[in-house]
């Protein structure tokens, strides 16, 4: 099932703790507390169940989910 | 395959740049960083970083090496080499690097055996220093060690590679690999230039956010929390490293990760977590910072470029034994993200900021660097398994945890500096810390952390159970019964020798049955309390047998207290009756009942029969009360019970067999519980018990003498006085001695080893206890030849010791913890105060019918405040106080009794005590106070009402009290007291090193004024500046020391001292000639010794006059060889003619001298004009010829003495003889002392030699002028005057007045008018 920008801001929410609500679309993650590991973490979840084939650097370097949405086929 | 031919064209091997073009760019502050620590020692293979990967299955070498060379080209950070230019260093990227071919075939026999050779040969690579300006930075190999099994080296400098960047090499070559074996061309590189790194870090350094984390960090840290040290000290970072290699198996890895996603936290966070708890536990650190290394790419170019990005991030953590682990986690997960926010700048930057370089001045603890870097790679298929090598310098301590997603767990490194941890110690640590990891993940997260112990569970049974088997049946006795059991045993034994006063057994204890029976009809029984204020006699004895005899407890009065404190004690005790000598002993307020043996009739005391009365006492009655000092102000009582003391005593009868034969000399005052044993334990066994006479136990030659008259065979020492008592030579016949106990303060092992070498056949056992445990708890014998800090040893009989962290869980085997005592020596507490004794003797903190695994199976104990650690095989080291209390010659000092104390003196607005060691081995109290109290009348009273070692040694007045920037009072911040004459402003220089190095701070730092003890970092110094420093010494005076021995050795004393230390011509600065400047064109100036024979004090004349004037110092004879002292003042000027001519044969001279060097000076002139020579210049510094002089009295030994502190930069106080002089340099660690004994007598002598012979010297006349300069000062001596010279001169005298004392005529302002009126004199004879 492919990913939405909505389930990758669910998923980043979860792994930051965080209300998706807070989670912006456009907004830097990494100001939110994302960091590789965690980064690491959902790009292998997402690679076990939607496919992905993103790399870690892909997403590392533009780390807000209006960026990720096309890397992760959600766009 | 044109690639690979155009590749193999390439230049020769060897790492030569075979392009001209090459690119220059700057260093990235992460890579100057690296560089600095390259430069501090250029020859350490420390930044070498290396992984190792392990390739099992068919491969080919030929493809292999073509896509290592093309990932080579791919990168630039591999094809760069550094150069050092004048504006810094730079990194030069070549356009292409011919590295050696990478493929070794190590096949021989089996697979072990290469994979052994392999080992070696990647380690002895990784041994090899980088040449960072020629290059290559960086060694691939692939190494052959089975047909099917290859082992993949990648070693890279740090400077150009971190461990992110190793992992983007990895798989670049995989991926090239891959796509070359199939015979594709591989996809294009996505890597970065490396210069789109630097210009990223451009960006970033001037942009506001830099200077937003500056200031972040800057606030973050500026109280500049210690950072926690496992191995209780800090060295220098080593140029290898111990490596700890462990798994946390898959089984624990899951519950990791698991509890990690339950927590809302990454595993890193956990381990972090859990670093900081060992850390916490281990360092006795409630707040611990960790160092968190720091990937730094995130949203960065850096993502795409393999080179050095990765940063260290100091983390702040409270850790609370009742927090929950959970709770911890949350800490860190914020803290994490609260330091990302700023982890572009730069950790080096952030210690200089906070002024934190250099060793002593850390900011981290251990640093916790999870490398959560993909490593799933493959090759054409072939899996790749990888193993880090090395990972950079190590500090301290750096815990590298490895995720290489390879099913078996997280791989966890412990690194560790060899200079700190042994491969033993750090193994240990990994071993808790994964047990203390493991545990965690397995129990529940918001239980609290005082759950978890970090010693393992043997490491447990070991401190808990096997050190505290103690268990040894007594029976139950009281101090007093055996004592009266062995009166009947040995009636006509001698019991007590005072004096002239002997009494046997039968004698002391009939008088002592009378009294008994006595103080019983005044109240004295089983639990009632009687004070005892006698100076030491025999009444003292009979009176402490007396007490116990009617059951009641003693209190001890030291008659020596003011009597303000004995009134505190008798009010707070209030005791049945107080037994005294002289009515005026003992205050009246109290309205204690008296009982006055000096108005006792004989009838009342005969009326009473001689023999025991009847009481009903008990083991669990009190035996005696002893106060100590209490650190809110008041003293407290100890209360300590028959049981406890009996038990004591009954265990150093075992461990110390006295027989009638053994004499045991009493000397502690009553007040200390050492004497209780002294009092009593020869008395139990029909030893005799020898009371030294008032006032004796502090004069080391009266104690000799009455130890060897009295053939006293058992005595006790405080550690400082057997130090003292030692250095008597009378101390050397005490060869009576059997046995000497130390107790009180901590026992140097210098003062051990003085007592197995003047007391060879006496043994030496330490011993340590609290009054609140029935003086000793623990003993160690000291063996002769031992090494190291004396340990305080093992637990006495029914004694259990426990060293617990602050979760109150067993320290394993060194570490540190705090000292609690449990078994049947514990006092019942403190009389009167059920809070204080709550506080101190604590009950366990819920009453288990089974014991808690973990925790110490006790219902009670003593908690000491003081530190130890286990030793492996079951001994305790004493390693200081948790709190304030300190002691001064082994007597207990709580400094909040004394600043209670001071605080109450009227126009005392604040106050504080500190006890201050400004001399090596010299401690003294010092008190602080604010408001307009005359804090010499402060000290007048303290000493009124306070005991001696209560009362400070100084008062210093202070307008305010400096805080530090928490708003706590700074201590350190104190200003050390004055004492005597005003003090120095800055010592001055001694020693030409000392003086030569004060110059080159001065010159490198930019700082106008440097003192000798004035540390390199905290007058700017930086890691460049120590760099340019070095070669500076190097220049100048052709030392050559490590830039890592600035950072220990940071004053210039100290480094003069480390400079000094190995040199073979240690003894050259005691020549007769000195050179002070070798080298130069001009004549040279010749400088002739002051009174003291060392010509050292022109060093700074020497070094004002130009590079091209040379200078030698012309010294006294025998410093260096021991010669007599030479004869008359013209035999002296006659030798140093002929030394002068041998370095110059021929004229024109130049002279100078200072003091009696002027006159030897003007005699050397005068000589070498005889013979014939030119004289041009003669410079006399406050020198006056003899006739001046010869009416006047010479100066005696007294002197002398002062003199030889002048030259040492030491104001004469108290010193009274030469021994004294000789400790004062020796604790002002003056070079001076450095240089012997032998050599300051020689001073001492010399000094009033000079000042005799030249009272005899007569004058011959010399031809030319005078350059003079007068100390012009007003001085006692105020007919010394410049006319006197001109009979002997045929030329002018040319005076220059100086606003100054004779001594300091060479320092400050003063030295450099004398330089510069010297060198204008010298240029002008140059013309």
């Amino acid at each position: 099932m492919p990913l939405t920008p909505e389930q990758i801001r669910r998923d980043v929410a979860a792994a930051l703790g965080e209300d998706p609500a807070d989670i912006p679309l456009d907004g830097d993650l990494v100001d939110h507390g994302l960091d590789s590991v965690r980064l690491m973490t959902l790009l292998e979840r997402w690679r076990r169940d939607h496919g992905v084939r993103a790399d870690f650097a892909d997403l590392a370097e533009t780390p807000a989910i209006e960026a990720w949405a096309p890397l992760l086929g959600a766009a | 395959m044109t690639l690979l031919s155009h590749a193999r064209s390439a230049a020769p091997a060897g790492g030569t740049a075979t392009g001209a073009d090459e690119t220059a760019l700057p260093l990235t502050a992460a890579q100057q960083g690296m560089w600095y620590a390259q430069a501090l020692d250029p020859l350490s293979p420390a930044q070498n970083t290396a992984e190792c990967l392990v390739v099992d299955g068919p491969l080919d070498p030929v493809v292999f090496d073509e896509a290592l060379r093309r990932v080579v080209a791919e990168t630039d950070a591999l094809r760069v080499r550094i150069e050092d230019t004048p504006q810094g260093p730079r990194q030069v990227l070549r356009r292409t690097v011919e590295a050696p071919p990478a493929v070794r075939d190590l096949r021989r026999g089996d697979v072990p055996a290469a994979e052994r050779e392999a080992e070696a040969w990647m380690r002895a690579d990784l041994a090899e220093p980088c040449d960072l300006a020629a290059g290559p930075l960086f060694r691939h190999a692939l190494l052959r060690v089975g047909d099917h099994r290859w082992l993949w080296y990648q070693r890279v400098h740090h400077l150009v590679m971190d461990g992110y960047g190793h992992a983007l090499l990895v798989r670049r070559t995989a991926e090239v690999y891959t796509a070359l074996a199939d015979g594709r061309e591989p996809a294009p590189s996505g890597f970065r230039p490396l210069a789109d790194l630097v210009a990223e870090e451009e960006r970033y350094r001037s942009s506001d956010a830099f200077r937003a984390d500056r200031d972040h960090w800057r606030s973050a840290f500026a109280d500049r929390p210690g950072a926690p040290r496992l191995a209780g000290r800090d060295a220098l970072p080593a140029r290898t490293f111990h490596r700890s290699t462990a798994r946390l198996g898959p089984e624990a890895t899951r519950r990791l990760r698991e509890l990690a996603d339950r927590l809302g936290a990454t595993w890193p966070d956990l381990l972090i977590a859990a670093q900081a708890l060992y850390t916490s536990r281990a360092t006795l650190r409630e707040e611990v910072v960790l160092g968190v290394p720091m990937m730094g790419r995130m949203g960065s170019a850096a993502l795409r470029i393999p080179g050095m990005v990765m940063n260290v991030l100091p983390l702040r953590l409270t850790v609370r034994p009742g927090d929950s682990f959970a709770e911890l986690v949350r800490q860190v997960v914020l803290g994490v993200r609260g330091i990302r926010g700023h982890q572009r700048y730069r950790y080096e930057d952030i210690r200089r900021d906070l002024g934190l370089l250099g060793e002593g001045r850390g900011l981290v603890g251990p640093l916790v660097n999870a490398m959560p870097f993909d490593y799933g790679v493959e090759l054409a298929g072939t899996p790749v398994a990888a193993r880090n090598l090395s990972a950079g310098p190590v500090e301290d301590m750096t815990v590298n945890i490895h995720d290489r997603a390879d099913g078996r767990g997280l791989c966890v490194d412990h690194d560790g500096n060899p200079a700190l941890y042994s491969a033993a110690e750090l193994a240990a640590h990994q071993q808790r810390f994964l047990g203390l990891l493991d545990r965690l993940t397995e129990a529940d997260p918001h239980r609290p952390q005082s759950d978890h112990s970090i010693a393992t569970p043997a490491e447990e049974a070991l401190v808990v159970e096997e050190f505290n088997r103690t268990d040894h049946a007594v029976p139950a006795t009281t101090l007093i019964g055996p004592i009266e059991a062995q009166a009947a045993r040995t009636p006509r034994a001698t019991a007590l020798v005072h004096g002239a006063t002997t009494l046997t057994y039968a004698q002391l204890d009939a008088r002592a049955n009378r009294l008994a029976r006595y103080l019983g009809t005044r109240g004295a029984g089983p639990g009632a309390v009687v004070a005892v204020c006698l100076p030491r006699s025999a009444d003292l004895v009979v009176t402490l047998l007396a007490v116990l005899k009617a059951g009641a407890a003693y209190l001890p009065l030291d008659p020596d207290h003011p009597a303000a404190r004995l009134a505190l004690m008798l009010e707070d005790a209030a005791p049945v009756c107080a037994v005294t000598d002289h009515a005026d002993r003992l205050p009246g307020e109290a309205g204690t009942p008296r009982v006055v043996l000096a108005e006792l009739a004989e009838e009342a005391l005969a009326a009473h029969p001689p023999v025991p009365p009847p009481r009903p006492l008990t083991p669990s009655h009190p035996a005696y009360v002893i106060y100590t000092s209490g650190s809110t102000g008041r003293p407290k009582g100890v209360v300590v019970p028959h049981g406890a003391i009996d038990n004591r005593l009954r265990w150093m009868q075992h461990a110390f067999p006295l027989t009638g034969e053994d004499r045991v000399l009493q000397k502690t005052p009553t007040s200390f519980d050492v004497s209780v044993w002294e009092f009593f334990w020869p008395l139990r066994e029909g030893a005799a018990l020898v009371v030294l006479e008032p006032g004796g136990h502090r004069d080391p030659v009266r104690l000799a003498g009455t130890i060897r008259q009295e053939r006293v065979t058992v005595c006790h020492f405080v550690p400082s006085m057997l130090q003292a008592f030692l250095s008597e030579p009378q101390a050397a016949e005490c060869g009576g001695l059997r046995r000497v106990f130390c107790s009180g303060e901590a026992l140097p092992r210098q003062t051990a080893r003085a007592c197995a070498r003047a007391l060879p056949d006496v043994e030496l056992h330490n011993l340590y206890g609290p009054t609140e445990a029935a003086v000793d708890v623990t003993h160690h014998a000291c063996a002769p030849d031992g090494d190291g800090p004396v340990p305080i040893g093992r637990p006495v009989w029914n004694t259990r010791v426990y060293v617990l962290d602050a979760a109150l869980r067993p320290c394993p085997p060194g570490v540190p913890g705090e000292l609690y005592l449990a078994g049947r020596q514990l006092a019942d507490g403190y009389l009167n105060r059920p809070e204080l004794t709550a506080e101190r003797f604590v009950r366990a903190p819920a009453p288990n019918a089974t014991p808690e695994h973990g925790r110490p199976p006790e219902a009670r104990m003593y908690r000491t405040g003081d530190l130890a650690r286990w030793t492996a095989d079951g001994e305790l080291m004493y390693l200081g106080r948790t709190d304030d209390q300190v002691k001064l010659r082994g007597q207990r000092v709580e400094l909040g009794e004394v600043e209670a104390a001071l605080a109450a003196r009227p126009g005392v607005t604040g106050a504080c005590a500190v006890v201050r060691e400004d001399r090596p081995g010299a401690q003294q109290l010092v008190g602080y106070v604010t408001g307009g109290a005359d804090p010499q009348a402060v000290r007048a009273a303290l000493a009124g009402e306070l005991p001696e070692q209560l009362v400070p040694s100084a008062v210093v007045a202070l307008p305010e009290f400096p805080l530090g920037p928490s708003g706590k009072l700074d201590r350190r911040a104190l200003p050390a007291p004055v004492f005597g004459a005003e003090a120095d402003d800055v010592r001055q220089p001694s020693g030409p090193r000392e003086e030569a190095l004060v110059r080159l701070f001065s010159e490198v730092l930019d700082v106008a004024r440097v003192g000798p003890d004035d540390a390199f970092f905290d007058l700017g110094g930086t890691s460049l500046l120590a760099v340019r420093l070095v070669a500076r010494i190097r220049e100048e005076l052709g030392a050559e020391p490590a830039v890592g021995a600035l950072f220990e050795a940071p004053t210039p004393a100290a480094l003069a001292a480390r400079l000094q230390e190995p040199a073979p011509g240690a003894g050259d600065a005691l020549e007769v000639v000195l050179p002070l400047r070798a080298s130069g064109h001009r004549p040279p100036l010749f400088a002739i010794h002051p009174a003291g024979g060392l010509a050292w004090c022109y060093a700074g004349l020497a070094a004002r006059l130009g590079p091209d004037q040379p200078v030698y110092g012309i010294q006294a004879r025998g410093f260096a060889t021991g010669e007599p002292l030479p004869g008359s003042l013209q035999e002296q000027a006659a030798d140093y003619a002929d030394r002068i001519r041998a370095l110059q044969p021929r004229g024109p001279y130049r002279l100078l001298g200072w003091s009696v060097g002027g006159v030897l000076a003007h005699t050397v002139a005068v000589l070498l004009q005889e013979g014939g020579a030119q004289v041009d210049l003669l410079a006399l510094l406050d020198a006056f010829p003899a006739e001046q002089w010869r009416q006047r009295p010479a100066p005696e030994e007294g002197d002398a003495l002062t003199a030889v502190l002048r030259m040492a930069g030491v104001d004469r106080t108290t010193e009274r003889d030469r021994a004294d002089v000789l400790a004062a340099l020796s604790r002002a660690g003056s070079p001076l002392a450095g240089l012997g004994d032998r050599t300051l007598e020689r001073i001492v002598d010399v000094v009033p030699h000079h000042a005799r012979s030249m009272r005899e010297h007569r004058h011959r006349v010399h031809t030319g002028d005078v350059l003079f300069f007068t100390a012009a000062a007003p001085r006692a001596e105020d007919w010394l005057t410049h006319r006197a010279w001109q009979p002997h001169v045929t030329g002018a005298v040319e005076n220059h007045d100086l606003d100054c004392t004779h001594p300091r005529l060479l320092r400050g302002a003063h030295l450099e008018t004398v330089a510069a009126t010297l060198a204008d004199r010298i240029a002008r004879l140059a013309r």
